[in-house]
């Protein structure tokens, strides 16, 4: 009985050390409503759109509009909640709403690679320090940079693969496309 | 009772020899390590160091792309330019085991190779101040923003004018700058240009509003034709075809109106003829000189 129950003692400690393979558990779950889950109600007229602060105290040469700010802080939020759905999914189709051009055909491959490999990314968004940092002289183009506090999730299949927790900073450029404000390039910078 | 002593130490030594061995394997697991290099640029590939022994899962996603790839445990991961073609952050992920090891990458954006140019209006009126805007946005030859500075230059040209030229740094992968519109009119030229890399827009230049209007009468069959001279603006361009001259006929009772359009540069109407009354002429927010009929002008 005795032997037994060292041996129990023992089996115990390999898993816990990870000898089968069973290392961070905890990490093997998934966060269960990643992208909408933790940020719900934070984007104001978006359901479960990211907080969006916008700074624009220090944009050239135009000065931003009231209405356009708020437009910016909306759809810059929408965008990012687009984004998260779409990684998580897997749904390049979930795009064209707030993405255009080299950013939606960047994360439509990445989407589409995804695929091929059996990965999805799962962003838990914590929200987004935006400046506005040039707004076109006739006003169809804005670049901002954006602070963001993000949680990613790497999932091979069922089971997450890493999970990181990052301040990134991100260069966005925005036009205006159709009614709204899309993203054109989404670019992560040092 | 010996016998089972040494049974009881045999069983501690199976259970240390397995604790050990277990302390052992997850050392072996927690010692893979990856390594990627401080600096990549876009499209120049890179290659990935490992250590430890065996077989692991490495994961690569990033902007763009997405990869998983089984490697072994020591030797190096080579990536290739169009693994690492867009700018931005990339997640290495070395997975033996149940053991992950993650690392960063930040990819550069290569040197400028390409700009997207916006030029605002298409068409302006003649010696405007700051009527033309051009933006550019330079990246290089895999559509990533080139975010270091460098340099833009604009160029404004109508017919054999000499040009405008204008050398803008581009900030944050931006330049733009501001341009006065010609006194010619005609199809302006723009272009923004990096290294030999060149952009090019029209913007219609066209003649501001007229200036000098004059018209003059002459009888006509059924009252008085009045006809303008070649309707011009300041600079001396035509005003464009299909611009409205207004005629106003007054004779302190009645009042008649007749808006022309300039056909080949001139403008011409038919009014009653009324002894007495006062003709005049205005388009947009020029207006010009008075004919009374029957009397002076």
């Amino acid at each position: 009985m005795k032997f037994k129950l060292r041996l129990m003692i023992v089996v115990g400690a390999l898993l816990s050390l990870g000898f089968f393979g069973m290392a961070a558990a905890q990490d093997d779950q998934p966060a269960k409503g990643a992208v909408g889950g933790l940020v719900s109600g934070a984007g104001g007229a978006v359901s479960g759109a990211p907080r969006v602060t916008l700074d624009v105290s220090s944009t050239a040469p135009r000065q931003v509009e009231d209405t356009t700010e708020r437009a910016i802080v909306r759809d810059y939020g929408r965008a990012w909640h687009d984004m998260a759905d779409a990684l998580a999914q897997n749904r390049a189709d979930l795009l064209p709403a707030s993405f255009v051009g080299i950013a939606q055909q960047k994360l439509a491959d990445r989407i589409a690679a995804q695929q091929k490999s059996g990965l999805e990314t799962r962003i838990v968004d914590h929200g987004h320090n935006v400046q506005a940092i040039f707004y076109s002289p006739e006003g169809s183009a804005m670049e901002l940079h954006d602070t963001a506090q993000l949680e990613i999730q790497v999932l091979d299949g069922s089971s997450v693969v890493n999970t990181q927790t990052v301040t990134a900073r991100y260069t966005a450029l925005m036009t205006v496309a159709e009614d709204r404000w899309k993203v054109r390039v989404l670019q992560e910078t040092q | 009772m010996s016998a089972a002593g040494g049974t009881s130490r045999n069983r501690y030594g199976l259970a240390a020899a397995l604790t050990a061995l277990a302390m052992l394997m997850a050392h072996a697991a927690a010692a893979q390590q990856l390594r990627v290099p401080d600096h990549v640029v876009a499209n120049a590939g890179a290659t990935l160091t490992t250590s430890g022994d065996g077989s692991a899962t490495f994961y690569l996603v990033g902007p763009g792309t997405a990869l998983k790839r089984e490697v072994k445990l020591g030797e190096a991961i080579e990536l290739s330019g169009a693994d690492l073609r867009n700018a931005g952050r990339y997640s290495a992920i070395l997975k033996a085991g149940g053991n992950a090891q993650a690392a960063s990458l930040l990819v550069a954006p290569a040197q400028p190779a390409a700009i997207n140019f916006m030029a605002r209006p298409s068409r302006v009126p003649v010696a405007a101040h700051d009527a033309i805007s051009g933006v550019a946005f330079v990246f290089d030859d895999y559509k990533n923003l080139v975010t270091s500075p460098a340099q833009v230059t604009f160029n404004l040209a109508v017919g054999d004018a000499a040009p405008i030229t204008r050398k803008v740094e581009a900030r944050e992968g931006i330049a733009w700058t501001r341009l006065d519109s010609a006194r010619k009119a005609g199809a302006a030229q723009f272009v923004a240009s990096i290294g030999d890399t060149n952009v090019r827009r029209v913007v219609q230049q066209v003649a501001s509003d007229p200036c000098g209007l004059r018209f003059h009468t002459a009888p006509a069959k059924n009252g008085v034709t009045v006809e303008t001279d070649p309707v011009k603006d300041c600079s001396g361009n035509p005003v464009p075809d299909g611009t409205i001259v207004t005629f106003v006929e007054t004779d302190g009772r009645t009042r008649s109106t007749v808006d022309a359009r300039i056909k080949r540069g001139i403008a011409q109407a038919e009014l009653p003829a009324v002894p007495g009354a006062l003709i005049t002429v205005a388009s947009g927010v020029a207006t010009g000189n008075e004919v009374r009929l029957g009397g002076g002008k």
